[in-house]
């Protein structure tokens, strides 16, 4: 196991992020090994139909990707969902932030178009206008691949971080995340001066 | 003797090369330290998950400066993987002050045995066990030192294993300790186990411009905004630059030592921000860069008088480096099946546990198979407060990823019901002959240097103590009545703890440093980080790696002149 890698003196917080390592190693090597982008990498049996991925403009493709992470972590009346800890606005700072590896962000982005290629395939339609079961549909067929389980797993983890980092980064909105969950955050708070993306510079 | 810049030049600047810089400073030498990373203070220090753990902030990318870790592949051949492609981090901390800036601060001294395994033990096969060239009596002062140095809070609680003390009591009074503190203490007593008082590198009260712990609860793996945890930066560096004698030199990374004819240091070259090569003279030379960025650093220069590294003439640098063995586990406090008032108590965050079991330090327990041997210790402690790490592990179920409304629940269900408390066991890692530090033939870093590369051969030794330890852990946790208690060994190195490679000794043959921690053939050059120590003991490093340099800078100071 892995996981006991580091001890806590120094911190043990690294030590849970071996399965997340694991999954970007896999998402690197299979970045590499993409040579479309296209739905067919994802799933050979299923023929894409090619025009369909230059078809998504920016504003499209955040509108699907809200569309996704409303449906991975919904809103419910005392339990905030992607919509109320402003998940979206978190995953746009992600994809605009140079720190971060450049395939990464590009794996979050380009999963989106293997999604609408999907939901098209399967429902002829786009993701956004699909009703809760046929979202989850398709959504449990991209997971049985393991590029699509990798991807979904990607959002799921930089969603934990809209949910729980600190409101300055732009999602846990007034600390809704924190309040749900009964976590009591550190002080002090990281003013927006002192961001992390700020510290790389220092 | 030649004008130099310095009379004293640093590599390195956590716990290993703050107390030289501050010692020699003070005396009245002039002092540069060279760091490879930035130079954070309490300014930059916030509870930001993100910052702390999640990016590569106070650590260098992957891609840019990376290990080859070499470890048996399933045909039980090593094989090297870089960790750009593992993503298994090997470095700790690359800033002003090192990888004290994020410690947690369970402050332990090695106990007399530490220093005498071979004769007290004998030897072990397969393993590279020996005794130190000095004995805890003459680190006592310098342990002692450390704790008004640095200030380690604590209020002492003998027993029978408890190291012999030249101070009656630490020089703080304890850090505020959680209500579990209590509760450890009784179920221990039940079992007939003394738990200990651990003493932390904290301040409980405040000290010149450091102020008191603040208890936010987030201390270990992130920077200390108040000052009070006791790292290299804010108890010594920040120091030893008021002296007006010690400038710090940040984002500088040492290339090679550079060597004459007579095998004597003559200067320092090393890369600044902008990547260009500059280079510093000096008439002592102290690397502490970590234990295998020392080895690395010391094979990398090259010499006249040494064609296999600085100090290598006898192909000992590098070997036997020490990682720490032992175990963990936990178990869950369920705030359900305790009364109100406990339960509201156990919730509490920013107090700390203090708690830790010596009893078997040396075991001696027939009845388990094990005999008489070296044992170790079992430190107690609240799992990190990160949440965003353990959202993290509510993202898998039986039937592949967890999401929507059964997500939301299995959230609540992690965060709200119980607290875990765990237990880290902690015992040596022998010194073997497949666990060393070398240059990689291939891979460099973005300055063209060879990276390190790791082999972590392992003793299976470590893993029969650290089981032995993490069962007594167990008792504990069951004595408390936590549920779902689990443990686990590993064989593999906890990347944080990490020391040896450059052993001290009396014999050149088999030992790159002497007992002052001067390198045998180089007479104006010293390691004083983790990489002196023959044997690790069974607790955690920085404070003997902190007493052992303030040693060794009065033996430099000595050899300067007094």
């Amino acid at each position: 196991m892995k996981e006991n890698n580091r001890l806590t003196e120094y911190g043990d917080c690294s030590a849970f992020l071996f399965d997340w390592h694991e999954q970007l190693v896999t998402r690197r090597r299979f970045l590499q090994s993409l040579a479309g982008g296209s739905v067919a990498a994802m799933f050979p049996s299923i023929a894409s139909s090619e025009e369909t991925s230059a078809d998504i403009d920016e504003n499209r493709q955040w509108q699907i990707l809200d569309t996704v992470l409303k449906h991975l972590l919904p809103s419910e009346p005392n339990a905030p969902g992607a919509g109320e800890i402003n998940a979206l606005n978190y995953f746009q700072f992600i994809v605009a932030d140079t720190s971060i590896d450049a395939g990464e962000r590009e794996f979050i982005t380009q999963g989106v178009v293997w999604l609408e290629d999907m939901s098209s395939n399967m429902e002829k339609t786009s993701f956004i206008n699909l009703n809760e079961q046929q979202r989850e549909k398709v959504l449990r067929k991209i997971e049985q691949s393991r590029a699509g389980e990798n991807w979904l797993s990607t959002l799921l983890v930089y969603l934990f971080e809209a949910l729980l980092a600190d409101p300055a980064y732009g999602g846990n909105t007034d600390g809704a995340g924190w309040a749900w969950l009964q976590h009591i955050p550190g002080y002090p708070h990281p003013p927006a001066n002192k961001l992390y993306p700020e510290l790389l510079k220092l | 003797m030649s004008i130099t810049d310095f009379d004293v030049c640093v590599i390195g600047s956590g716990a290993g090369g703050g107390p030289v810089a501050l010692s020699l400073a003070e005396a009245g030498y002039s002092v540069v330290v060279l760091e490879k990373g930035p130079w954070f203070t309490e300014k930059d220090f916030y509870k930001d998950e993100l910052a702390c753990c999640r990016r590569s902030v106070y650590t260098p990318r992957l891609k840019d400066e990376q290990h080859v870790i070499e470890d048996r592949d399933d045909e039980g051949e090593w094989t090297g993987t870089p960790t750009s492609e593992s993503e298994w981090d090997f470095w700790n901390g690359n800033c002003v002050g090192g990888s004290s800036n994020l410690m947690s601060g369970f402050f332990h001294r090695l106990k007399p045995v530490d220093f005498h395994l071979l004769s007290e033990f004998g030897p072990v096969k397969g393993a590279n066990i020996v005794d130190w060239p000095i004995s805890y009596d003459d680190m006592e002062p310098w342990y002692d030192m450390v704790e008004k140095v640095i200030g380690v809070s604590g209020k002492l609680r003998s027993n029978v294993n408890t190291e012999p003390r030249s101070s009656n009591d630490f020089p703080y009074p304890p850090t505020t300790e959680h209500a579990v503190s209590g509760w450890i203490d009784k179920a221990c007593g039940k079992l007939g186990y003394n738990a200990l008082r651990v003493p932390r590198a904290i301040l409980s009260q405040p000290e010149g411009a450091r102020r008191s712990c603040e208890y936010s609860g987030y201390c270990g793996s992130y920077g200390c905004s108040s000052g009070a945890k006791g790292s290299s930066r804010a108890a010594l560096l920040d120091k030893a630059v008021t002296t007006g004698r010690c400038e710090i030199r940040p984002h500088s990374k040492a290339h090679k030592l550079v060597s004459d004819n007579k095998g004597r240091v003559t200067l320092v070259e090393y890369y600044d921000r902008q990547g260009q090569l500059k280079q510093v003279d000096a008439k002592i030379f102290v690397v502490a860069c970590q234990a295998i960025e020392t080895s690395r650093l010391l094979l990398t220069s090259t010499g006249p008088r040494f064609s296999n590294g600085l100090a290598n003439n006898t192909g000992q640098v590098g070997r036997n480096l020490l990682f720490s063995a032992g175990g963990t586990g936990n178990g869950e406090l369920v705030y359900a099946e305790l009364p109100p008032d406990k339960a509201e108590v156990l919730r509490q965050v920013g107090p700390f546990v203090n708690r830790a079991l010596d009893d078997w330090y040396v075991i001696d327990d027939d009845a388990s198979g094990i005999g008489r041997a070296k044992g170790g210790i079992v430190e107690f402690l609240f799992s990190h407060p990160n949440p965003i790490s353990l959202a993290g592990r509510t993202k898998r179920g039986r039937n592949g990823l967890v999401w929507g409304k059964p997500l939301k629940r299995k959230l609540e269900a992690w965060f709200t019901l119980d607290r875990v408390l765990r237990f880290e066991a902690f015992n040596d890692w022998l010194p073997v002959d497949d666990c060393f530090v070398s240059l990689d033939a291939n891979i460099q870093d973005i300055w063209n240097d060879p990276v390190a590369r790791v082999r972590i051969g392992y003793h299976e030794e470590n893993l029969r103590i650290g089981r032995y330890l993490a069962d007594r852990g167990v008792e504990v946790l069951e004595q408390l009545g936590a549920s779902s208690i689990g443990s686990s060994n590993s064989s593999s190195p906890p990347t944080n703890l990490v020391a040896g490679g450059c052993r001290f000794g009396k014999d050149p043959a088999t030992t790159v440093l002497d007992a002052d921690c001067r390198a045998h053939d180089v007479e104006n050059l010293f390691v004083t980080d983790g990489s002196f120590m023959p044997t690790g003991g069974s607790v955690p490093y920085t404070w003997t790696i902190y007493a052992n340099s303030f040693r060794v800078a009065d033996k430099i100071k000595s050899q300067l002149g007094g």
